[in-house]
């Protein structure tokens, strides 16, 4: 595939992982543990597609965007790091560090969409005082998602373009301690997303079964298949002890 | 309750328009507003019939600035219409909407980015990255779950939203049952970030000393190791939960000092 097409592609595909059309798609079709299977199926390599997306996708997986602000942008971060590493044959850790500065310059691109929202909120507010509501679905969907459209489009597809050279270059002049180090940030970073949770949870009477996760696996070396499926009988059980309470009461 | 004038597909399409545009023009000067008036346009032209000045300050009304999680907020725009209803009727003034709406959508949107966006999304995905990491391709199946849940649980709570009124948060509140489900999720969710926490979050240390005596070399990784396992991933997840709770919420500056912490680590060998 010629460099120009995975460009375009790539562009494409940010804007549908973040044109947020419908509450929840934007979820998946963002989520970069997708994006990996797309990209691994446009290159002929699903499994290392599917590694690296996941890979990316550990670090935003806490990412909440609290009060509309998006502080990490995890689809940038696949659009650009999966494709350069799939081109260049790049190890995980590398593909990861890459990631990690495209991820915080989405959460700009964000700031751009939502910043060129407000012309199409204030013709809403023209067409609200006409009475015109095919105005307001108008303005409500298809004037943003067509600038969004383009505020996606462009920085990915400009990047693509070019990244995968330059990033090669880069990599050659890197000092190792430099790439080791960021490979060693890859390795924390998934932590921020946890330790989010851990606190928008904010229940530290519960934090002990946070604990019995972590030494299950440790200890007893459980997948976390097997955890989910004694986590969700454990919530079982308090939703029917408590609902029993409630009964007698 | 008085007859209801909406029928259960209007109310359902109201949904949709809000599950559609939730985000889409989220502005920083009204956020969700115009996505709001939008899920509401059409039932409001059907409850002002003959009134097209009311039709018009609804309109406006709902323009107004607002912004929630959009989930459990889909309650909020079956609440919004059943009041409406109310208001065309002269029970009660457009105020009154506007005040409910604002003071429901801060608790609403806490228990919604905790449930929805915290939990229920980290949880898929992550077990989407459990199959993934391993290159099966049976990771699909969870990011669509996180989709199909959203729509599911909107649909359902904008349908109570409108059968209860601005009845609806407190009878939701006190029954008792929202917060038996936050617990019990609460434990899964925890259960579920130990879990990841242990088998993705990577700190080894690679300091190593000689023994002078018998020239044998010990690692202080095996020995922390020996003590607790995972004490590095502990204190990285506890560090940042640290920084977060006492520093501030600035992600980009906390990734910042991962990245130079990780870097002079890296370059001293302490970590790596």
């Amino acid at each position: 595939m010629t460099t120009f097409m995975i460009a375009v592609i790539s562009g494409i595909l940010y804007f549908l992982g973040t044109s947020r059309i419908g509450y929840g798609i934007s979820s998946t079709l963002g989520a970069p543990v997708f994006l990996g299977f797309i990209y691994g199926l446009l290159f002929g390599d699903v499994a290392n597609g599917l590694i690296i997306g996941a890979s990316i996708n550990l670090l935003y997986l806490g990412v909440v965007f609290t009060g509309g602000n998006v502080p990490s942008d995890g689809a940038l971060a696949a659009c650009i790091s999966i494709p350069v590493a799939l081109q260049l044959g790049l190890d995980v850790d590398t593909a990861v560090t890459i990631a990690v500065p495209f991820g915080i310059l989405g959460s700009f691109v964000d700031q751009i969409r939502r910043t060129s929202n407000l012309i199409w909120l204030h013709k809403a507010d023209d067409f609200a005082a006409k009475g015109d509501e095919k105005g307001i679905y108008r303005c409500a969907m298809v004037y943003p998602t067509i600038t969004a459209f383009f505020i996606r489009f462009i920085p990915v597809f400009a990047v693509n373009l070019f990244g995968a050279d330059a990033v090669q270059v880069l990599l050659n002049y890197l000092p190792a301690f430099i790439t080791t180090g960021l490979s060693v940030a890859g390795g924390i970073l998934p932590a921020i997303g946890f330790a989010v949770i851990i606190m928008s949870i904010g229940r530290n009477e519960l934090l002990p079964y946070y604990f019995i996760g972590f030494f299950a696996v440790k200890y007893l070396g459980i997948g976390n298949m097997a955890c989910a499926v004694f986590g969700i009988c454990i919530a079982a059980l308090m939703i029917y002890r408590d609902s029993k309470k409630g009964a007698q009461a | 309750m008085s007859e209801r004038l909406l029928t259960k597909k209007e109310v359902n399409q109201a949904h949709l328009y809000w599950y559609l545009a939730a985000e889409t023009n989220n502005s920083y000067e009204r956020l969700q507003a115009p996505s709001f008036c939008a899920a509401m346009a059409k039932n409001l032209r059907k409850i002002y019939k003959d009134d097209d000045e009311a039709y018009k300050e609804a309109l406006q009304r709902h323009l107004e600035f607002y912004n929630t999680e959009g989930t459990i907020g889909a309650v909020v725009v079956g609440i919004a219409l059943a009041m409406e209803e109310e208001k065309a009727k002269g029970n009660l003034t457009g105020d009154v909407i506007t005040g409910i709406k604002l003071g429901l959508m801060g608790p609403i949107a806490g228990i919604g980015d905790t449930l929805i966006w915290g939990m229920s999304k980290a949880i898929l995905l992550g077990m989407a990255c459990t199959f993934a990491l391993e290159g099966s391709p049976v990771a699909l199946l969870f990011p669509p779950i996180f989709s199909i849940m959203i729509f599911v649980v909107g649909r359902y709570t904008c349908n109570l939203g409108y059968k209860l009124g601005s009845e609806a948060v407190p009878k939701l509140l006190k029954s008792g049952t929202m917060n038996t489900l936050i617990t019990a999720a609460s434990v899964l969710g925890l259960l579920m970030m130990g879990a990841l926490s242990a088998s993705y979050v990577k700190v080894s240390t690679p300091l190593a000393w000689t023994m002078s005596s018998t020239g044998a070399e010990i690692g202080l990784q095996a020995n922390l190791d020996a003590i607790l396992p995972g004490m590095l991933q502990l204190l990285a997840v506890f560090g940042i939960y640290w920084y977060f709770t006492h520093k501030g919420q600035n992600y980009i500056k906390l990734v910042f000092t991962i990245l130079a912490i990780s870097i002079i680590a890296a370059f001293f060998g302490i970590l790596g």
